[in-house]
């Protein structure tokens, strides 16, 4: 594969903001003292009484945003995923996700999260949020996002803006490698399909996408053909592409910086042994915490939980000896 | 404008009965923190909020935010006495498929918010308050937080917000009741100062004990602090908060949980439990028992009335009576409406003034706009005619309208139609023109002939007693129907008015115990006097009234 192109997910999240505030002016945009990290510090320059730095209080952040919904505002709340599942998971619920004007599910409120899952790195374990897929996503009415890239960045944030409803994104800290076209159409609850194969699919999200075509790049040499989906939209999670690739291809390797319980994979095995049953491996933090990692660091820090490509070959491997 | 005294006290008893009645229907919700609040939600309802039931998402309207939801049945009370919904919707509460849930849902249409988990409403609030500036609405939020709740950091955390970004459209009342889930506040988490004792009441002796103003004062709001069940407290603060400009108020209110209802006052028990099937009479007939006290102060100093208003204040009188006389209606001449105005910035007590004038249409504008709260004219100088353009001026200005009859008149047929919203009625036990007379005891009689008129007319207004009322026969008085009483020797005419007025209301309270227990024999035999009695577990409220009972004989 070629060398990728890097880019950074939250300056293209900011830049998506300020472009979204000038057609509406409806946006307003919510930050807790990480607003200069998140970058959404630009839309407060652009638009300063459409911006909000409530401080270090990530439970009146949620709720604050609330009751700007409710008014008719759209309000992105940003922060680091650390500080904002785990923590206010209860004004989320109550507040966000629970209440719903006549004829309406939630309030129309968007979290956007940055520096999520293990790649988080220096900051370590107590920073490394792997819990806030399986948190978000059992909330009802909530719309659960991992982007793979910039343009997905982009693309999902107006989705979210055009959208009505509760929905959490949460992008990774680091720079990420340009995985979609330009052209690429983003839609709630469709899974993309990158790569066509016939003998096993690997379901990735995040910065597990990349690694995913890797495996499928390399599985290809060995005469194995590998479909690999970019499972960005996690919930709602896209059940009839699942079922189809269960069907065609008889077995499925999942991937995420995430705990194994609950995330991602857990969602794709939910979906699939109600529809179409097949042998699923899940990679990712085997319900344990992660640690600090130096920024070169971090691909050991990930090949300690097994998320590398390398590991989705072996599992891909031995998923598919299991196949019924 | 008058304070609309009468309208506010009439729709927060209504709400109030709703509240025993949909929490009965439940088996289940929270009366205590509802009655606490009644108050405040009258004020609000009935005076202040802009809103629509017709269209509830009005988007002018003003928001009304119940950050302590569990007191649901207190808001859907109101809501229903406001027209969002028919009142007997209220016997749906927290059952399956109704839209009154057990907390406050945007299920309903008119609720502003989910309230439910605590201490999150004020952070909504100042969220709606953001809004409105952004898009330059004038609408106001007003947001009702419980102490307890205050536990929660959150609150705090939105109290920065608040003052950060100066949300003056935001007004808040912190319904200081000093009971939560477990026990008092001041046990539980201090907000003013820990409670060493198991006695509520050392929290009410000394008002150096409150610091929770000091707390909001330094998060740079302005703060206002009013006794939370006096409706023209309520209503001036609510005044001065809207007048406050570049920053956010908080009114903080105390008050009493489960207040109205003798047994669930400051009883912790009663935060979240409904009152049984078998009781709901009887509490209905305590909260139609609600009494005033109205000092007469032309019985004090004629020469310093100023005085005798301040004196009236520091006894915590619920009106201050003004008897005016003309010198023609009555022999005395007193004094007139310029002295009402002079007298009216001393304080926001109502201002019950009785006219003994002849002519009053000719003078009742001057009084409406000297700042009287209730207008009271005599049956001997008004007929149908003059005193339905006298009604229709007072009610036009939320001014309470009064009728009066003296000792010889009975009640004239042609006011029959006007009885269904007449606020109060006074009955003249001594011939008026002068204090100092003793009470016609002729009065009796007479106020078992009227109550009979006025309950065949739905009469819901007070009747007041006015002449020779003192503490010898204010419980028999009260025992008549009587529910408001005008003191005026026997009160103002005392050293110390407030231990006087005090004095009043241990009488009228006995006098009510005796009427509740002859209730509950009449309902349910001595067993449910028993019980009755049971149910007073506070203070020594037990003992006193198990002393009435035995004097009755139920014992």
């Amino acid at each position: 594969m070629n060398e990728p192109v890097m880019t950074d997910m939250r300056s293209e999240y900011s830049k998506t903001l300020v472009q979204l505030g000038k057609e509406n002016p409806n946006i307003v945009v919510l930050g807790a003292d990480t607003t200069d990290s998140l970058k959404t510090s630009s839309f407060g320059k652009e638009f300063p009484n459409r911006f909000f730095n409530v401080g270090i209080a990530e439970a009146n952040l949620v709720t604050t945003s609330a009751g700007l919904a409710v008014s008719g505002k759209i309000p992105f709340a940003s922060t680091y995923a650390i500080f904002l599942p785990g923590r206010a998971v209860d004004q989320i619920r109550n507040n966000v996700a629970y209440p719903s004007p006549p004829g309406k599910k939630g309030l129309n409120v968007k979290f956007v999260v940055s520096h999520g899952g293990l790649s988080v790195g220096p900051d370590g374990g107590s920073h490394q949020q792997i819990e806030d897929i399986g948190i978000m996503r059992v909330i009802p009415n909530l719309r659960v996002f991992i982007p793979a890239d910039t343009i997905a960045v982009s693309q999902l944030t107006s989705l979210m803006a055009n959208e009505y409803g509760p929905f959490y994104m949460r992008m990774a800290r680091s720079k990420t490698p340009l995985i979609h076209s330009d052209s690429q159409k983003f839609e709630t609850g469709k899974a993309i399909t990158l790569r066509d194969g016939s003998d096993c699919t690997i379901a990735a999200c995040g910065i597990t996408v990349r690694m995913a075509l890797e495996a499928a790049e390399s599985l290809q040499q060995e005469g194995i053909s590998c479909r690999v989906l970019d499972m960005f939209s996690i919930k709602p999670i896209d059940g009839e592409t699942l079922e189809k690739a269960a069907r065609e291809t008889g077995c499925i390797v999942t991937a995420e910086e995430h705990n194994v319980v609950g995330g991602m994979g857990s969602a794709v095995a939910e979906s699939v042994s109600e529809s179409y049953p097949v042998p699923i491996k899940r990679i990712g933090a085997q319900d344990m915490f992660g640690e600090s990692a130096r920024d070169k660091e971090i691909p050991l820090l990930l090949e300690k939980h097994g998320i590398t490509s390398f590991n989705m070959v072996k599992q891909v491997k031995e998923v598919r000896s299991k196949k019924l | 404008m008058g304070l609309n005294y009468y309208q506010i006290k009439k729709n927060i008893l209504r709400a109030r009965k709703l509240v025993i009645k949909a929490t009965n229907t439940a088996g289940s919700g929270h009366p205590g923190g509802s009655f606490s609040m009644a108050e405040i939600l009258g004020c609000l309802f009935y005076k202040y909020l802009k809103f629509d039931p017709k269209n509830p998402q009005w988007e002018d309207r003003d928001r009304l935010v119940l950050s302590k939801g569990h007191a649901a049945p207190g808001l859907f009370s109101n809501m229903a006495v406001a027209g969002y919904f028919p009142e007997s919707e209220l016997e749906t509460l927290r059952k399956f498929g109704s839209k009154l849930q057990g907390h406050p849902d945007l299920k309903c249409p008119g609720v502003e918010f989910c309230g439910g988990s605590l201490g999150t409403g004020l952070s909504y609030s100042v969220g709606i308050a953001l809004a409105g500036k952004i898009d330059s609405k004038d609408y106001h939020v007003y947001t009702i937080i419980g102490d307890g709740e205050s536990d929660e950091g959150q609150v705090w955390e939105a109290a920065m917000t608040a003052g950060k970004y100066n949300v003056d459209n935001l007004t808040v009342f912190l319904d200081r009741n000093f009971i939560q889930q477990d026990s008092y506040t001041e046990k539980i988490m201090p907000l003013d100062k820990k409670l060493e004792t198991d006695n509520l009441s050392e929290m009410w002796k000394d008002a150096s004990r409150w610091k929770t103003g000091d707390k909001w004062r330094s998060f740079g709001w302005n703060v206002i602090e009013i006794d939370g069940h006096r409706v023209e407290q309520i209503d001036a603060a609510i005044a001065k908060a809207n007048a406050t400009k570049g920053v956010p108020t908080i009114i903080i209110s105390r008050t009493i949980k489960g207040k109205a209802v003798e047994h669930m006052e400051d009883n912790p028990a009663w935060h979240g439990k409904a009152p049984d099937s078998d009781v709901v009479p009887i509490i209905n007939m305590e909260l139609d028992s609600q009494f005033m006290i109205a000092p007469s102060i032309i019985a004090g100093d004629m020469s310093n009335l100023e005085n005798e208003v301040k004196r009236c204040v520091t006894g915590r009188s619920d009106y201050i009576h003004l008897d005016v006389m003309d010198g023609q209606f009555v022999p005395n001449k007193t004094f007139d409406h310029t002295k009402i105005k002079e007298l009216r910035p001393l304080t926001v007590i109502p201002f019950d003034s009785h006219l003994m004038i002849n002519e009053p249409l000719k003078h009742v504008r001057d009084y409406i706009d000297a700042g009287s709260d209730i207008i009271t004219v005599h049956a001997e100088v008004t007929d149908e005619s003059s005193f339905g353009e006298i009604h229709d001026l007072l009610k036009q200005n939320q001014v309470g309208v009064g009728f009066a009859i003296n000792p010889d008149t009975e009640l004239p047929e042609w006011f029959y139609k006007f009885i269904p919203s007449l606020d109060q009625l006074i009955v003249m036990s001594v011939v008026p023109g002068k204090s100092g007379q003793k009470y016609i005891e002729e009065t009796h009689s007479k106020m078992a002939r009227l109550n009979a008129i006025l309950k065949e007319h739905d009469f819901s207004g007070y009747i007041e007693a006015d002449g020779g009322v003192n503490l010898e026969n204010i419980g028999s008085v009260f025992a008549d129907g009587a529910r408001a009483f005008v003191g005026g020797g026997a009160i103002i005419g005392q050293q110390d008015v407030r231990a006087a007025i005090r004095e009043f209301r241990t009488e009228v309270l006995s006098s009510r115990r005796e009427l509740l227990l002859d209730k509950a024999n009449e309902l349910g035999g001595i067993e449910l006097v028993n019980k009755w009695i049971g149910l007073h577990v506070v203070g020594e409220k037990q003992e006193q009234i198990k002393k009435i009972a035995q004097e009755r004989g139920y014992l």
